[in-house]
């Protein structure tokens, strides 16, 4: 079981819009996948027009109270499910129950998943969090969706030396530009000229698209309703790109 | 609770339009398009997966091809990401629990693709009232097709209930539509059904004999019977040891040219001596062109224990060995593949089989052609001890390797002539006594083989310029040397085992008293 977290402190940059096309390109291969979706607001259940509510809440969940597996729910695709979001993380602190034995605590509450899932996906929310340690901790690979301005790269920059701090490995950290705006100057530059602190950034970007902001409306992953747009190809090569990284043997 | 797949099959009389219309008439479906999945089924020649229960098959589909592993009948088929083919052997993998697993059902033989099936699928979703997809239903024809050019029969046809999780009632729904219909779960698997239409078993290679001889059987009808079982055997692992990747099937291919030598050498006075000289001169001929093969593979695989007895950085100076090795292998086989490519031999094969299956009796008869084979094997096995308790008793601590060379070939004989001859004894009693010979065969075969890798190790240094390699190799002939020493020392013990009072006693009872009453 491969686990990959769409990561960054920052919202609005496209971590749910990665994790919803990501998941459902894994699930078309023929693996199964799970979305994880770790975001109170329940973007990606409302991609996939999963109603996130979690019987029990979400916090019982944390506590291994309740079966994880219970809550898992089918999307309309086969192979790819989803454990949705919970309202209910808005008023207990999922957080703080997650700070207690940080390194460990998602891992073991996916390993009994591991017979079952060949990913999962974890769509994590904004800001640093003491989420975020077991987060590091559990994935095989952190993407880091980023927009090309001088304030995301900082943001970036800051990801990664709290990433060094808690002694990860930084090859598991996986950067890539997201909403992308090839007229504007400044995007085209970094694009072209990745700067020297994200050594392993992906070729492939992701561009500012409509049919990214129509899934809001169709609610469905782009390769499902807009499969030879630019964003869908640009989502099947990014997708490609990680499989090289996840596969390659030395 | 979630639900598992439930995989029900349809009488093959039933029509899949009627039963789908009075499915869509029950539920509220989208019926997608139709696909066409071609699944192929991996083995080894010998069907290792098969009889231990395991599965590696491909789903070819449109563009995408996927891999799929079962590692045992108590596990489930998972799907293998991050390979873009099924490997020739096991140890083309990277290190991961499916090449562990694998490894140790398959060890070094190759895969092949074995048996194709097509998939002709018509999947259904079925929706809820606000179209999101409950359950998934596919209706499957399974058609198996021998070749390309002979016609496809059906195999089966079933139907797949898949649960979508977190809907678990509506999966029910589903299951009580099928219930009064009284369909049968499917059990049996698909590759067993095409087994079954293709003819042939998965049991059916079996480097063994496997021969039942009559006692009374005119020696000669049985010689040729068992000549018949090895040329098929050998015939069996021709193409396999063309191929040359695993190298099960040259070793194979070797002790049926072994045993068909020894039969033809021991099993005297039965067929005309012009036809033994001929053939035997024949598979002497192929016997030699495998030699260099298998002596080179044996070598290499051993060469991991034996380099032990060197500091790390010297063993770094067998590259020039190993090369050596793997280019004379190379060299000899291709020696090999062309000698069997030549229609010369092809015809001694052809005009072999056409001699053995004839079945007319040699006139005039031999002296042995026409006693039954009973006799005759007793007479050969009590000899062939006799001679091999001779040779042992003669070997002292003093004596030269050569006398232990000739007892292992003794030994040899004895074994394959009771191989021969098995089903004319109890079974238990024969493997009682080869059990009683094993220790020393292997005692006498592990002296062999140092002896042999000695002189490809003497043979390298007379050639090679490299110094520092010519001295790593010196080291290991000293070991080699040092390990036969050792081997010896245990010679006497086990030799005691095969020649003791017991065993004696058992030999007589079984070769030449049994028979007496
Ligand atoms: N590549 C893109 N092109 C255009 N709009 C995008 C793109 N990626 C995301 N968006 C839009 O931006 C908003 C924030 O994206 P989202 O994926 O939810 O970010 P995050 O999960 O990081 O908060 C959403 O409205 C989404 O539709
Ligand atoms: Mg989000």
């Amino acid at each position: 079981m491969k686990i990959i977290a769409i990561y960054n402190i920052k919202g609005g940059v496209g971590k749910t819009a990665s994790a919803v096309n990501l998941s459902y390109l894994a699930s078309l291969d023929g693996a199964s996948t799970l979305l994880w979706d770790l975001d109170p607001q329940g973007a990606a259940s409302y991609y996939y027009r999963i109603k996130a509510k979690i019987k029990g809440g979400g916090q019982k969940l944390v506590e291994g109270k309740r079966n994880l597996e219970e809550a898992i729910k089918g999307t309309d695709y086969e192979n790819l499910d989803l454990l949705p979001a919970d309202f209910s993380y808005r008023d207990m602190d999922f957080f703080v129950e997650m700070s207690k034995k940080p390194e460990r605590r998602l891992n073991k509450m996916l390993e009994p998943l591991a017979d079952e899932y060949d990913y999962v996906f974890l769509d994590c929310p904004p800001s640093i969090s003491s989420a975020s340690e077991s987060i590091f901790a559990a994935a095989d690979i952190l993407l880091v969706p980023t927009i090309p301005t001088t304030l995301s790269l900082r943001t970036y920059k800051q990801i990664k030396k709290f990433f060094k701090e808690m002694d990860y490995d930084s090859m598991k950290i996986l950067p890539f530009f997201a909403m992308v705006d090839l007229r504007k100057q400044l995007h085209r530059l970094i694009v072209d000229y990745p700067p020297s602190f994200m050594p392993t950034v992906l070729d492939s970007y992701i561009p500012y698209a409509s049919e990214v902001e129509r899934m809001g409306v169709n609610r469905a992953p782009v390769g499902d309703f807009a499969a030879h747009s630019r964003a869908a190809i640009c989502y099947r090569s990014m997708w490609d790109e990680i499989k090289s990284h996840l596969f390659s043997h030395p | 609770m979630n639900n598992k797949q439930l995989d029900l099959v349809i009488p093959l009389d039933k029509g899949l339009p009627e039963l789908l219309a009075s499915f869509q008439n029950n539920f509220y479906v989208n019926v997608l398009p139709e696909t066409v999945i071609h699944r192929i089924y991996y083995d080894t020649f010998d069907w290792l997966l098969y009889n231990n229960g395991a599965v590696l098959e491909v789903h070819e589909e449109g563009e995408s091809r996927r891999i799929y592993w079962q590692a045992n009948q108590q596990s489930s088929l998972r799907i293998q990401l991050g390979l873009s083919d099924v490997p020739q052997l096991a140890s083309e993998l990277p290190d991961s629990d499916f090449r562990r697993q694998l490894q140790s059902v398959i060890s070094v033989r190759e895969l092949t693709p074995r048996i194709k099936i097509k998939v002709k699928r018509l999947p259904l979703v079925m929706l809820d009232k606000h179209e999101k997809v409950v359950v998934r239903v596919n209706f499957d024809e399974h058609w198996y097709y021998p070749s390309k050019t002979r016609a496809g029969t059906v195999l089966g046809k079933r139907i797949a209930i898949k649960p979508v999780k977190g809907y678990q009632d509506e999966f029910g729904q589903v299951e009580a539509f099928f219930e009064p219909m009284r369909l049968r779960e499917a059990q049996d698997n698909l590759i067993k059904l095409a087994l079954l239409e293709s003819g042939y078993s998965a049991s059916e290679y079996s480097n063994k004999l496997n021969l039942i001889l009559d006692p009374e059987m005119p020696a000669e009808q049985a010689m040729k019977q068992i000549l018949l079982r090895l040329l098929e055997i050998m015939q069996q692992n021709t193409a396999g040891s063309i191929r040359g990747r695993d190298s099960e099937f040259m070793h194979d291919f070797r002790v049926s040219i072994r045993k068909t030598r020894s039969a033809l050498t021991q099993i005297t006075r039965v067929l005309p001596q012009g036809t033994i000289i001929r053939f035997n001169q024949f598979f002497s001929g192929l016997g030699k062109l495998t030699n260099p093969i298998r002596d080179g593979d044996v070598f290499l695989l051993k060469l991991e224990s034996y380099q032990q007895c060197l500091k790390p950085s010297s063993q770094e100076h067998l590259k020039p060995l190993r090369e050596y090795l793997v280019t004379s292998r190379a060299t000899a086989q291709k020696k090999f593949v062309e000698t069997l490519k030549t229609q010369e031999h092809r015809d001694q094969i052809k005009e072999w089989r056409e001699y053995l299956e004839n079945a007319d009796p040699t006139e005039p008869p031999l002296e042995n052609s026409g006693r039954p084979v009973y006799k005759l094997a007793d007479e050969l096995i009590w000899n062939m001890y006799q001679l091999a308790l001779e040779e042992g008793n003669a070997i002292t601590d003093e004596t030269e390797a050569e006398a232990l060379h000739e007892l292992r070939k003794t030994c040899k004989k004895l074994r394959y002539l009771m191989e021969f001859f098995q089903s004319l004894y109890p079974a238990r009693d024969i493997r009682e006594l080869i059990r009683a010979m094993k220790g020393l065969q292997d005692n006498l075969g592990v002296f062999n083989d140092l002896h042999v890798h000695a002189g490809i190790l003497k043979k390298f240094i007379k050639q090679s310029p490299d110094s520092r390699a010519k001295k790593a190799c010196k080291q290991i002939v000293n070991e080699l040397k040092r390990r036969q020493v050792k081997t010896r020392g245990k010679f006497a013990e086990r030799y005691a085992a095969f020649s003791s009072g017991e065993t004696q006693k058992e030999f007589r009872e079984l070769f030449v008293d049994s028979r007496k009453g």
